[in-house]
């Protein structure tokens, strides 16, 4: 072709292309701005389709800090035979609690069982009338959260082993709420994941719906854009943008109604858990969660305008 | 050079736009291509410009056979030839600037040189000050003469006109065709497609009949 038109081609490479991007990016802006209306719309669909994930995620998320709480640890209690002494009981916590299982173990000599008895039942008189002691030492043993929340890691067992101790008499587990409370966390957690991917193709189908609205009102420009040599990237590129702004914007807003939600509801919340005396207290998505998301939602809006568009120039191609 | 070399159309309709056509068009030249409506003068374009490819035969342009450009090169193909077209196909709701910008915008050029471009494009088809005009505040000679703008402003070395004048009256008709000349005058090859026997006549260039396909 002509030698201007040869150097046109010649200089186009990063600079110019740089500039191509940067009136995409600002033309996708503008179109989102012209057409407030649809595009608030478009918008509350997607913020609404992602808010619910991530709010039942941020609750998920909530409800596990309660196993976090030191006071709630699930335990196993060994009650030694009578006739243990307490440097036998001492030694015994210090062979367990090299046990990979076992994260703590905590004594509790019998002395100190009768005065916690004596604190916490107000039997103090009735029990100065015994001769003897009658509680064992108690030897309370914490295992490691990671193995409570496995269910490949059979604590039943575990239980069994302490109970084959010559010097162990009783072993009580503390511990069967807390695995069914990890097991429905672990449901939901499923749960949680399906409704998710639901959503996210809610989201892909409503940016892609959108998208193709978009294509559809500007047939004629991507038609004469077309004749007059525009690439398949070009015409696509303004469309693509559009799909991230979409998807941006919309999760943008999907965590605006995540964390006001929340903020409506940590009063009675706080109230509660202060009536069970815990110090629960409900907390927001972290750094992390929020950029996943927002990440997530470009990216959904990216595919949906990829496929949309993509769709479009395969059937309208001139030649 | 522009050959066709036994170049036959036929459209998924059935209709034989082309049959059997050998011609051959020089760089630099400036042809008139006429005959009756359904001859395929408009066909005979959208082949040089890609806009539809032959059944049979070779279309080719320096020695090149277009048959052979891959798909992914069109676009720059296309970028190298100006079309204007006889519904004009400017976009209703961007400027007169906006409009002739858009080819320099797919070629990336950068925005002083866009401006520039449009300045002279527009200062040799009469239409300085319209920049910021939409096209429905134009006329019909207005609307044809910002479509040859489009068409020139990247400096295209083939320029192909489907019936340009066609719904213009006659001073206006000349006054474009005079545009065409001076674009050629330039080293531009210019074919244009018309069937006013009369005006073609007038510029005294080379003019190529196609008949009817019998039967078509």
């Amino acid at each position: 072709m002509s030698s201007s038109n040869t150097q046109t081609q010649a200089n186009t490479p990063i600079f110019s292309r740089f500039g191509q991007h940067r009136i995409a990016f600002k033309h996708s802006l503008k179109q989102l701005w012209l057409t407030p209306l649809s595009t608030w719309i478009t918008l509350a669909a997607i913020a609404i389709a992602l808010s619910l994930p991530a709010g039942l995620h941020l609750l998920l998320q909530n409800l596990k800090t309660l196993t976090d709480d030191k006071r709630e640890i699930p335990t196993i209690s060994l009650f030694l035979k009578q006739d243990v002494t307490v440097q036998q009981a001492r030694d015994r916590a210090e062979l367990l609690s090299d046990l990979n299982e076992i994260d703590n173990v905590l004594l509790v000599t019998r002395e100190d069982a009768l005065e916690q008895f004596k604190q916490l039942t107000g039997f103090a008189e009735t029990l100065e009338t015994l001769n003897e002691n009658p509680l064992p030492h108690v030897l309370v043993i914490t295992p490691h959260m990671q193995l409570v929340g496995d269910p490949g890691i059979d604590l039943e067992k575990l239980a069994r082993q302490l109970e084959l101790y010559s010097d162990v008499d009783v072993v009580q587990m503390d511990i069967e709420w807390v695995q069914r409370l990890l097991a429905i966390f672990r449901i939901a957690d499923r749960a949680v994941l399906v409704i998710s991917a639901l959503l996210a193709l809610t989201v892909l189908l409503v940016i892609g719906n959108t998208i193709r609205l978009n294509i559809e009102n500007r047939k004629e420009e991507i038609e004469v854009s077309q004749l007059i040599g525009a690439t398949n990237a070009y015409i696509r590129r303004p469309f693509l943008y559009g799909g991230v702004w979409y998807g941006l914007f919309g999760g943008i807003l999907s965590l605006v109604i995540v964390h006001t939600s929340l903020l409506f509801l940590v009063g009675p919340v706080n109230q509660l858990a202060r009536l069970y005396g815990s110090n629960f207290t409900i907390t927001g998505l972290d750094v992390k969660a929020t950029l996943f998301i927002l990440i997530v939602s470009s990216a959904l809006g990216l595919l949906g305008a990829l496929l949309a568009v993509g769709k479009h120039l395969r059937q309208n191609t001139i030649t | 050079m522009i050959e066709f070399k036994d170049v036959s159309k036929r459209y998924p309709t059935g209709q034989i736009a082309l049959y059997n056509v050998n011609l051959t068009i020089q760089r630099g030249e400036m042809a008139f291509i006429t005959g009756h409506s359904g001859a395929g003068k408009s066909t005979l374009l959208k082949l040089i410009a890609l806009l539809e490819r032959p059944n049979h035969g070779k279309v080719m342009i320096d020695g090149f056979n277009l048959e052979q450009l891959k798909r992914h090169k069109i676009p720059a193909f296309r970028r190298g030839i100006g079309v204007i077209f006889q519904d004009h196909h400017l976009l209703s709701d961007r400027t007169v600037f906006d409009n002739i910008a858009l080819p320099l915008m797919i070629s990336g050029m950068q925005l002083y040189d866009i401006k520039r471009r449009i300045h002279a494009a527009l200062d040799k088809v009469n239409l300085l000050g319209k920049e910021n005009e939409f096209p429905m505040m134009l006329s019909a000679g207005e609307k044809q003469r910002v479509g040859i703008a489009r068409a020139v402003v990247n400096k295209p070395s083939i320029i192909l006109a489907d019936e340009p004048t066609g719904n213009l009256d006659p001073a206006l008709a000349h006054d474009i065709m005079h545009t065409f000349k001076q674009f050629n005058d330039l080293g531009a090859t210019v074919i244009v497609a018309s069937h006013d026997q009369l005006l073609i006549e007038s510029m005294k260039k080379r003019i190529i009949v196609l008949q009817k396909v019998q039967g078509a």
